[in-house]
């Protein structure tokens, strides 16, 4: 247990550098959104206290350098009944030919003991969250708290914009503790001898597994990459007709997989869905200075596009959304959830988290008032002495972000290639002078 | 002087008129220095408001301003100084409501009448000056304990 403990305290970021692998460019470095990432001395290190767990720097790496730290599938054998979780970015990876059934059948025939479909507990969200807008009185506008990189972007650079998060708890989440308890009754088993495993397409909810916002302990025990299954799990549907097969998949709840499915399947229509790193920080920023007041809800992805476009994904992001929508139009779209028994869970407090959502706000400079004002003064003088290209030859992302390093006494002025090519040739000329005299 | 009178940080920054390609620059900066020197999170929320509201005030209807930043050690005052065509009713414009917005403002999400009532609501000092025909000059304080 004590060991138990000891992981669960170091496994604080899903994300990894591979010394090996990496050459010390600065492409992670310049896509992070929270700056969190340093080339320093030929390697890339990340800020745990900055690391959001977007996979940003996943995508953006050449060299394969950057990786997910995910569950393997040898993490099964610790359980006595494993559980699959499949995505609803899972369903749309092999073509719109292969219907979710097939899906979940392919799930078993890899090794799984059983499946749990929650695409009904997504839908079931879309209800609440409706139903949480018309009750909540504000401040507008909410903000969706789906996406674990969402989260943990407020909770770090826009602290003051957590009571805009709808405190709603994942589907995820939420069906894993339904289904835990009836499993473990029907199974004879103690609950914690049944492994839940998400069928992942991104590291952001890795994360919320193994530290998790809004909860003491996840309900789930770990998370598989889709890239890691595809290939057994493609090998598995095609070796079957599957025809006869037809899971009750919620076609609402399918939609949660792509930005502005959430929203089109609500009832509330004063609603926008923004998606990318670069549109959201950009509207957040917007939000904070008192913008958008008179939107309802902001569905809010960390990944353009939403989850069909996670790193951990195979399928391109276009062609899973293309076949999401035609198996969506294939299957029936009637409501499986009642509204009115939703209304009353929500009253119930069956949606809410456990806990606040906390603030993590991470100042840049440090120290109190007067000591920050001397160091962003010393920072603008540093700077000054910058070009300004923001070239990223330094390994900070930016002249500002190595400004503010030096500051801190986390590098060196003459970490910038032109300050050290100004000071040689400066040093060349005045050389060249002492001959002269 | 005692050491809340003290200024530890003065910054001067220009806002020019019907630009709207940068309105809202000036406002979305100060954020981020306050956000670096650790101003309790409460107060930024407040002056962001406030500051992007007397930015876009100036943006829509004055020629410039130059807004000045201080920092006191338990407070933020902001001070905005336009060369524009002044308030001629400062009363009826403190009215939440009340607007000379053009429709082509309006058609971009601002002139509900609320940028002044605004700044008020989040402030714990506002003081307009004006003189028709030369300009504007808002100020305002956001102070914590």
């Amino acid at each position: 247990m004590h060991g138990m403990v000891g992981e669960m305290t170091r496994r604080v970021h899903s994300i990894e550098i591979d010394s090996e692998k990496c050459i010390g460019c600065v492409a992670c470095s310049v896509v992070c959104p929270t700056e969190a990432i340093r080339v320093r001395s030929g390697l890339a290190r990340v800020s745990h206290d900055l690391c959001i767990d977007c996979g940003g720097c996943i995508a953006a790496c050449r060299y394969d350098a950057v990786r997910a730290r995910m569950s393997s599938t040898s993490d099964l054998a610790r359980f006595k009944h494993t559980v699959a979780i499949p995505s609803m970015t899972l369903y749309g990876q092999f073509g719109s030919n292969v219907d979710p059934s097939q899906v979940l059948d392919g799930l078993i025939q890899i090794g799984f003991d059983s499946t749990y479909d929650i695409s009904w507990m997504y839908e079931m969200l879309g209800r609440a969250t409706d139903a949480y807008l018309s009750e909540c009185g504000g401040p507008w506008p909410k903000i969706t708290a789906s996406c674990p990189a969402i989260v943990r972007l407020v909770q770090i650079r826009y602290p003051d914009l957590i009571p805009h998060l709808v405190p709603l708890e994942s589907a995820r989440e939420l069906a894993a503790k339904l289904h835990r308890r009836r499993l473990a009754k029907e199974l004879g088993l103690a609950p914690d001898e049944i492994g839940f495993f998400f069928i992942s397409p991104c590291t952001a909810i890795m994360n919320s597994i193994v530290s998790p916002v809004g909860m003491d302990r996840s309900y789930v025990d770990g998370a598989l990459s889709i890239s890691e299954v595809y290939g057994p799990l493609l090998k598995a549907i095609m070796s079957r007709d599957g025809k006869d097969l037809d899971a009750p998949v919620s076609a609402r709840g399918m939609q949660w997989s792509v930005a502005g499915g959430q929203i089109g399947e609500m009832r509330n229509e004063n609603t926008i869905a923004i998606s990318g790193a670069t549109d959201i920080l950009r509207v957040f920023d917007r939000i904070e200075s008192g913008k958008f007041q008179s939107v309802d809800l902001i569905e809010a992805h960390i990944c353009p596009g939403g989850c069909v476009s996670g790193q951990l994904r195979i399928e391109n992001r276009h062609a899973a959304e293309r076949s999401i929508q035609r198996i969506v139009r294939r299957r029936d779209r009637h409501d499986r959830v009642k509204e009115e028994r939703v209304r009353s869970l929500l009253h119930e407090h069956f949606f809410d988290l456990e806990e606040q959502i906390a603030a993590r706000p991470v100042q840049a400079l440090g120290g109190d008032l007067r000591t920050a004002i001397a160091m962003k003064r010393k920072r603008q003088e540093v700077l000054e002495g910058f070009p300004g290209k923001d070239c990223a030859a330094c390994g900070a992302p930016t002249c500002e972000a190595l400004a503010r390093d030096v500051v801190k006494g986390e590098a060196d002025p003459e970490d910038c290639v032109f300050v050290r090519i100004d000071r040689l040739e400066g040093g060349a000329s005045t050389a060249g002078e002492g001959e002269d005299e | 002087m005692t050491a809340a009178d003290e200024v530890l940080l003065r910054e001067r920054f220009r806002i020019t008129g019907s630009d709207f390609e940068h309105g809202g620059e000036v406002s979305a900066r100060i954020k981020s220095i306050l956000k670096e020197i650790g101003i309790p999170v409460e107060a930024i929320r407040r002056l962001s408001i406030a500051n992007f509201e007397a930015e876009m005030n100036v943006v829509m209807y004055a020629d410039e301003a130059t807004l000045t930043l201080e920092v006191f050690s338990n407070a933020v005052r902001v001070e905005v100084a336009d060369r524009g065509p002044g308030i001629p009713d400062v009363e009826k414009a403190m009215e939440p409501g009340f607007s000379t917005a053009t429709e082509e403002m309006r058609a971009r999400g601002f002139g509900a009448g609320l940028g002044l009532p605004n700044i008020e609501r989040n402030t714990d000092e506002f003081v307009i000056e004006s003189e028709v025909g030369t300009g504007t000059t808002l100020r305002y304080r956001v102070s914590w304990s």
